[in-house]
């Protein structure tokens, strides 16, 4: 038998031809960088699908306000280093309402300070085709995902609705109010998206490595305190912890886990070797059943 | 768990495969009804092949638990069966994107729908994968729906296809019953295009054959399911094939940087090689390959590269960079076999777009031929095409394109059309036959007419729809035979 090519080399190559597909297709794209590990390892592969011209899109950051404080220092220098355009948009009408996630039930907090926040700003950028980091292993309803999603008037996302798509061929043009979320990862794993970084040398934000952090336990989840807006229940006080993240997000609702995983070796290992799935960590996503498939059909991305 | 007890019950004495070596990526497609137990089978090998994290794990422990459609065993399918509406009504509507590794060795599952309602689905799916998986019950063997799905495969090129005879546990693990469904199978694939075709029995719900081997077949001395998936060489492309890159767009950056961004969808290329647009006919030299992670002297089929040359083309998205020996067709008439996707049917007054590699080609008009039927999988005479139909059609552009047939090049030889009025894709298709550029009248074209035809060959038919099919079969035909020896046809009818 041939020797076959590595699958990450190809995963890359698939992202690289949907970056440019996009580029191609849209009149005004832009990127969702959220941050996290996805979002770094989508901003790589944008930059290769472009290079040696800069991504001629603009990076756009939801910020709830409840971001960690290393996720945004990680956000500035980022933008900075690749002397890329940064948008940052809060939704300030939920913010003047204070809603947060101890008042609110997650399902509140994250419809009022994510998913409209994010159509608030793709509507004033006037943006049609929005890049996301979202993966088809994430979740069930992901699953089922177009890599050119397409949202109607609205944002909305009708499953049933979604264009087929067929071999590499991926169709750009827009009806009517039709926008477009874009998903260069669908088709790579956590696994993938950790072995990538290890390979390509990609700097991550420090929160996904192993440290001692004030913790407290809560439903048998670790919740790290990062500023003083912490709630405590009664009783409750934080610990130290020698813990990190799988995956980021708002940080009174994002959990961490006990590792000793120090370095990105460690972290890959951890993670190939993990028993539960990485949006076990994400407490909006347990709220009800089909939560996610909710959300995407509000106009969560 | 029952799980664990079940897999008691079955040996796990490996296959004497040969070491794999083998990493990369195999896309895996399944098809077949619920009743013949598919989600259950790809459930299964996510559950055995350790594609299934403990809370999921759970979660489907519970979910099965609460429909008890299993009695108590646990319910493989929810593995599957994403969408709530898909849960409720237990069917697969969508295709569902799945992934999990063993070795070095990564598997991405496309569950398709088996219904024949979702033809269009499943047709989807299979234009993705590299090998299919085809399911039949122990108990019938091939059904019409096998036939349509092998079809299906065909069409989109997939050239490797498992048959995989499920629930032997139903026909007392039959040696005589499984060999009969072999032979029927093989002799309903004779009509293919098919590479490789390997038969496994198993049983999805008790794991025989899937990732364990079966203690109760040992008549059966072939690998087990995921034995093969893991030693399969999932390549189509021959590594001797003509080089072509389709540009998907122009690259400048300062220090007067001009590059061509694109995939290679086959071949090979290495600087200094002699490149030409194919549209144009204009040539070029290679001058460098341009990565982020620095220059390469070579690159192959499935690199996502961007080529400088030394002379400009003047070339934008949709052209095609091809070698200079084996070029593309600068076609402007093709003839095609499609999947119709849209729920509005086809419409020869609709404006259509046709989506080639990365050029959109305004089509003049279009016209269908025939639709293949999936019982006997002939092709029969029509003029019209509805959602889930395959047709035989011909499109005249409104201008030449860059473009390959299916059977040479798959990447440069498939297509959707796109509507005009609302973007929606409404087929995907496959060149069978392209001219290169329509003759003009006048230069020893032979123009096959109406009258012509209507005073002799067509004489013994009428008006109606049939008839008007069936003469413009016949007129198709007539210009296919003058064409196979080099008469240049004009049909005007």
């Amino acid at each position: 038998m041939t020797a076959l090519v590595s699958h990450l080399k190809l995963l890359e190559a698939e992202s690289i031809h949907i970056f440019r597909e996009a580029a191609a297709q849209f009149r005004s794209p832009v990127l969702l960088y959220s941050i996290g590990k996805d979002s770094t390892v989508l901003l790589h592969l944008a930059r290769k699908a472009f290079w040696p011209a800069k991504p001629p899109f603009p990076l756009l950051h939801v910020d709830t306000t409840w971001k960690f404080r290393d996720m945004i220092a990680f956000r500035d220098k980022t933008a900075r280093d690749f002397g890329l355009d940064l948008i940052v948009h809060t939704n300030h009408e939920g913010l003047a309402r204070n809603i947060n996630p101890f008042d609110h039930p997650p399902s509140v907090y994250t419809d009022v300070m994510k998913t409209v926040a994010l159509r608030q700003a793709l509507d004033a950028g006037g943006f049609d085709a929005a890049f996301g980091g979202a993966r088809r292993d994430e979740e069930a309803s992901r699953a089922k995902e177009r890599v050119f999603s397409f949202r109607s008037a609205g944002h909305r996302w009708e499953p049933r609705r979604q264009r087929p798509e067929m071999w590499q061929l991926l169709n750009g043009r827009l009806g009517k109010g039709e926008t477009v979320r874009v998903f260069p990862l669908s088709n790579w794993t956590e696994g993938d998206v950790w072995r990538y970084i290890q390979q390509e040398k990609l700097d991550v934000v420090p929160l996904y490595f192993a440290a001692e952090r004030p913790v407290v336990v809560r439903d048998g989840q670790l919740i790290v305190v990062d500023d003083e807006r912490m709630r405590f229940e009664p009783g409750e006080k934080p610990e130290m912890r020698k813990v990190r993240f799988r995956t980021l997000g708002c940080w009174p609702l994002t959990a961490a886990i006990e590792s000793d995983a120090t370095t990105l070796d460690a972290v890959v290992e951890e993670t190939l070797a993990a028993k539960v799935s990485e949006r076990a960590g994400r407490l909006i996503d347990h709220d009800q059943a089909g939560a996610m498939e909710m959300k995407k059909r509000e106009g969560y991305f | 768990m029952q799980v664990a007890a079940l897999q008691e019950a079955i040996s796990s004495a490996p296959f004497a495969a040969p070491a794999s070596q083998a990493a990369g990526m195999v896309k895996l497609l399944t098809c077949g009804s619920v009743d013949d137990g598919k989600s259950t089978l790809i459930g299964r090998l996510l559950w055995d092949a350790a594609g299934v994290t403990e809370d999921q794990r759970a979660a489907i422990a519970l979910a099965s638990h609460n429909r008890a459609v299993n009695g108590e065993k646990i319910d493989f399918s929810l593995l599957l069966d994403g969408l709530q509406a898909e849960r409720e009504q237990g069917i697969t509507i969508d295709i569902a994107w799945r992934y999990f590794e063993t070795g070095d060795r990564r598997f991405v599952i496309i569950d398709s729908p088996g219904h024949e309602q979702y033809t269009r689905n499943m047709a989807t799916g299979a234009s993705h994968a590299d090998i299919a998986i085809l399911l039949v019950d122990a108990r019938y063997g091939p059904k019409r729906q096998t036939r349509r799905h092998a079809a299906i495969c065909d069409l989109v090129g997939i050239k490797k296809v498992i048959l995989a005879v499920n629930k032997m546990d139903l026909v007392d693990w039959s040696e005589a019953r499984y060999r009969a469904i072999e032979a029927e199978f093989a002799a309903l694939a004779g009509s293919f295009g098919f590479t490789e075709i390997r038969t496994i029995p198993v049983a999805a719900l008790t794991g025989d054959n899937v990732a364990y081997r079966s203690a109760r077949m040992p008549w059966y001395a072939g690998p087990t399911l995921l034995d093969y998936l893991e030693t399969v060489d999932p390549k189509a492309i021959a590594a001797d094939a003509p080089f072509r890159m389709p540009v998907q767009l122009v690259l400048r950056a300062s220090g007067d940087f001009r590059g061509y961004a694109g995939t290679i969808t086959s071949g090979r290329v290495k600087v200094g090689d002699r490149i030409v647009d194919a549209r144009s006919g204009l040539g070029a030299t290679l001058k460098r390959i341009a990565t982020m992670g620095g220059d390469r002297p070579s690159a192959g089929t499935g690199d996502a590269v961007t080529l400088v040359l030394d002379t400009d083309l003047d070339i934008s998205r949709g052209a095609v960079l091809s070698e200079q020996a084996r070029r593309p067709i600068n076609a402007d008439v093709i003839e095609a076999r499609l999947v119709w996707l849209s729920e509005a049917p086809f419409d020869p007054e609709s404006g259509y777009l046709l989506r080639t590699a990365t050029d959109l080609t305004p089509v003049t008009s279009m016209s269908v031929s025939a639709l293949v039927d999936f019982e006997t999988l002939a092709a029969s005479p029509a003029h019209a095409c509805a959602m889930n139909d395959i047709a035989d059609c011909r499109i005249l552009l409104g201008r030449a394109t860059a473009l390959d047939l299916f059977r040479d090049l798959p990447l440069t030889g498939n297509f959707i059309l796109v509507s005009a009025i609302d973007g929606a894709t409404v087929a995907g298709g496959v060149i069978t036959w392209a001219q290169s550029g329509a003759p003009e009248v006048g230069d020893k074209v032979f123009v096959l007419n109406r009258e012509l035809l209507a005073n002799g060959l067509c004489s013994d038919l009428g008006d109606s729809p049939a008839d008007l099919a069936e003469f413009n079969r016949r007129a198709q035909e007539v210009a296919s035979l003058l064409r196979s020896i080099g008469v240049p046809v004009l049909v005007e009818i």
